[in-house]
């Protein structure tokens, strides 16, 4: 556990988001117009222009999606900034949580006022030429994030280095993450995104049995309980209290605030707890944080929405678990006890998650923040849980706490 | 003369071309590209671990000088939990046991659709105190839940042919070698005996099965009407070319697959690329229909496929029959 230590900082809120469409390929558009559209957007929203922004946290993935060894100089100038500070966040799964989280210190730290959060990605440029398919070329240039030494050669994926994760818990917990309960967590975001026009799979709705009838990616998990990649881009803007509250002045859209951080990543290999298997450590310790930061004691009771990076519909029992929203070993009470089904007192991946509006890898978190943001104020709920996870064996975890005080 | 095999295989590598793309009324440039970068790379601090697979068949751990805990694989030089205390190397056993239950993978990725399917574990080996990740086969045929999982006793196995690499050892269960080979040292996988890949024996059909197929025939044969006259579900075989000899107890027929169409030619096709047999025809209808996946017909034994290459092929069967179920659900939301 991190030391308990003061958040002398800067109150930084949330001003303007926006996201491009996520498509499973945007031949339509390079990542430069995907960027360049979103954060248009995201200005519009606040009602800014580029003059008004002082620096920018890119959040871009993979190097070999993109093409390109520093895929974000080109965007400096495209997006409106120039001679102005840019920071490209690159933490696997978790790009987006962690770009955020950069935004966040430079706009609470006093350095900057404002902050732009921008995250692109493009994927199915890849293309394996053998199999006349883009599918196993896109995992492979995934699979490149495994141990170089010890795990790339023998096949690792981003799939199997979950799913070690994932029976390992279940050997821990036979009784939990029963498949008729995965099957219908996924039916649940297949409804949920209905209402989500920038989603990949908007009018994608699967029932329990579908789910249960698709086929094995990799044992035991089903094509549909794994998310989708995506192409797309998602921005938000940043700024200091004085700052956010002037703008939300201005577009009538209330402030909703980041009131905690949190961030952990684990072990991969070395390290005296790794033969301790089926915990995810990273996202326990990082909603820890994020909770002591933003004052929460029961995050079960005091969070209404959740945004949570669902790789893996298994995963995402197991990291609420590790939240503390339902008890390790009991993780199916998500279903069981209704917790997350329609009337439940969490509201769970209203977007449709990564399995339905898409994984556009450095832009999914911000995706999910833009969806918690607007949960928040349409609905006028109090406060989210953003959540972002990634590298082999969900090592990294980031938590983002929103409240709107409306 | 022999030629020595390439980093990257030829087969993989497009050729320089280009080719338009018309969408919504206008044309996009799709360009044959690649990133590349070419290594010579040291293994450094691991080269005696990765030169002891390659030449001695031994595997090696690292023992902390503090604590005394032994790492495999030997992460590192010096123990990150004992204020980086020197470590030294040290040999471990060759068998194990399995940390969790391994995972397996069927859908793999462009470099190893050769390989799969296959299952990746943490296997603490004899000495050691952490677990080595490595590639995990069954002599027996494919490789299905409930062979291996977490405790499973498993035997490290050398290739034959090694160049010091992670690649150059597996590891299958014990259960299914003799003594003798689980203790001897340096196992070579030319020493196991792997089941030959046989054809089932689907024994005789009944006359009820007989008039059962024929139905489920001209079922086939109306939903094989529905995948060619959509373009949507089209599109998970275009560019794909292959003859399934399928054979069950009834009937044989061939299914051909030819760049976006796929059809059915009765009695057995004159050549196949391979042949996929099943007690009840049903199975690969139900797998059509998208009532069950084929890919999990494989896995649970109730089809069998000649060659593991094909799972590939039999993905895409699966997504041709996902493709379709989705465009008719949309089609009946629509009215």
């Amino acid at each position: 556990m991190a030391k308990k230590k003061s958040f002398a900082a800067r109150k930084v809120g949330i001003v303007g988001a926006s996201v491009t469409p996520f498509k499973g390929r945007w031949v339509e558009k390079t990542f430069y117009d995907l960027a360049q559209w979103a954060t248009r957007d995201a200005l519009k929203d606040a009602g800014i222009s580029p003059a008004e922004v002082d620096a920018v946290a890119y959040g871009i993935y993979n190097d070999i999606f993109e093409r390109a060894a520093i895929p974000e100089h080109p965007l400096q100038g495209i997006i409106g900034l120039p001679n102005k500070p840019g920071i490209r966040v690159t933490n696997g799964g978790a790009t987006g949580i962690y770009t955020i989280a950069s935004a966040f210190a430079f706009v609470a730290s006093g350095m900057y006022d404002t902050a732009l959060v921008l995250g692109v990605e493009k994927a199915t440029d890849c293309y394996d030429f053998v199999s006349r398919s883009a599918t196993p070329e896109v995992i492979k240039t995934i699979a490149w994030s495994g141990d170089s030494f010890f795990e790339q050669k023998i096949g690792w994926t981003a799939s199997d280095s979950y799913a070690e994760v994932i029976l390992a818990y279940m050997d821990e917990h036979p009784g939990d993450l029963k498949p008729e309960v995965t099957a219908k967590i996924s039916s649940v975001l297949s409804e949920h995104v209905k209402t989500n026009p920038y989603a990949q799979r908007q009018f994608d709705q699967v029932t329990p049995e579908e789910v249960l009838n698709s086929r094995y990616i990799v044992y035991p998990l089903k094509e549909m309980e794994i998310c989708v990649y995506s192409e797309g881009a998602a921005a938000l803007i940043l700024a200091e209290e004085e700052t956010a509250k002037a703008i939300a002045k201005n577009t009538g859209r209330p402030v909703v605030w980041i009131t905690g951080v949190g961030l952990s990543n684990e072990w991969s290999f070395a390290g005296k707890g790794m033969n301790h298997w089926g915990r995810i450590y990273s996202h326990h310790v990082a909603a820890q944080q994020a909770y002591e930061m933003a004052g929460i004691t029961d995050p079960a009771k005091e969070i209404q929405v959740i945004e949570l990076h669902d790789a893996f519909i298994q995963q995402l029992e197991i990291s609420m678990a590790e939240m503390g929203f339902v008890p390790m070993g009991r993780a199916d009470a998500l279903i069981d006890d209704g917790l997350m089904l329609d009337g439940g007192p969490i509201s769970v991946n209203p977007s449709g998650g990564l399995l339905y509006c898409g994984h556009a890898v450095g832009a999914s978190n911000i995706m999910s923040a833009w969806a918690a943001r607007n949960e928040l104020i349409d609905k006028g709920k109090h406060r989210a849980l953003v959540h972002g996870t990634g590298s082999t064996i969900c090592q990294y975890g980031g938590v983002a706490i929103l409240e709107h005080e409306d | 003369m022999e030629q020595r095999k390439k980093v990257i295989p030829e087969s993989y590598i497009p050729i320089e071309a280009s080719r338009t793309l018309r969408l919504e009324g206008k044309d996009y440039l799709l360009m044959n590209d690649a990133m590349y970068t070419f290594y010579e790379r040291s293994m450094g601090e691991f080269s005696q671990f990765f030169m002891a697979l390659r030449d001695e068949k031994k595997i090696l751990g690292c023992r902390c000088s503090a604590c005394g805990i032994v790492r495999c694989p030997p992460m590192l030089t010096h123990c990150p939990d004992c204020a980086f205390a020197p470590t030294e190397p040290i040999e471990v056993g060759q068998t194990g046991k399995l940390l969790s239950t391994p995972p397996i993978t069927y859908f793999a990725t462009s470099m190893f659709l050769d390989k799969a399917p296959f299952g990746r574990g943490r296997v603490v080996l004899e000495g050691a105190d952490t677990a080595l990740s490595i590639m995990l086969y069954t002599t027996t045929g494919i490789l299905t839940p409930g062979i291996m999982k977490k405790g499973t006793e498993i035997k490290v196995v050398f290739q034959d042919e090694r160049t010091g690499q992670i690649s150059d050892i597996f590891g299958v269960p014990t259960s299914e070698l003799t003594p003798e080979q689980v203790q001897k040292p340096g196992l070579l996988t030319s020493e196991l005996n792997w089941a030959a890949v046989k054809e089932p024996d689907l024994g005789q059909a009944t006359e009820e099965a007989k008039r059962v197929s024929q139905g489920a025939l001209v079922e086939l044969e109306s939903l094989l009407k529905e995948m060619n006259a959509s373009k949507r579900a089209s599109k998970a075989i275009e560019n794909w070319k292959r003859t399934i000899a399928v054979k069950t107890p009834a009937v044989e027929f061939g299914l051909i697959i030819d760049n976006g169409r796929i059809w059915l030619e009765k009695g057995r096709p004159k050549s196949s690329d391979f042949v996929m047999a099943t007690e009840d025809i049903r199975v690969l209808l139900d797998g059509l229909n998208y009532k069950g996946a084929i890919t999990d017909a494989i896995v649970k034994r109730k089809l069998w496929i000649s060659k593991n290459i094909e799972f590939v092929t039999i993905f895409k069967l699966d997504r041709l029959a996902r493709f379709l179920a989705r465009e008719k659900k949309e089609g009946a939301a629509k009215g």
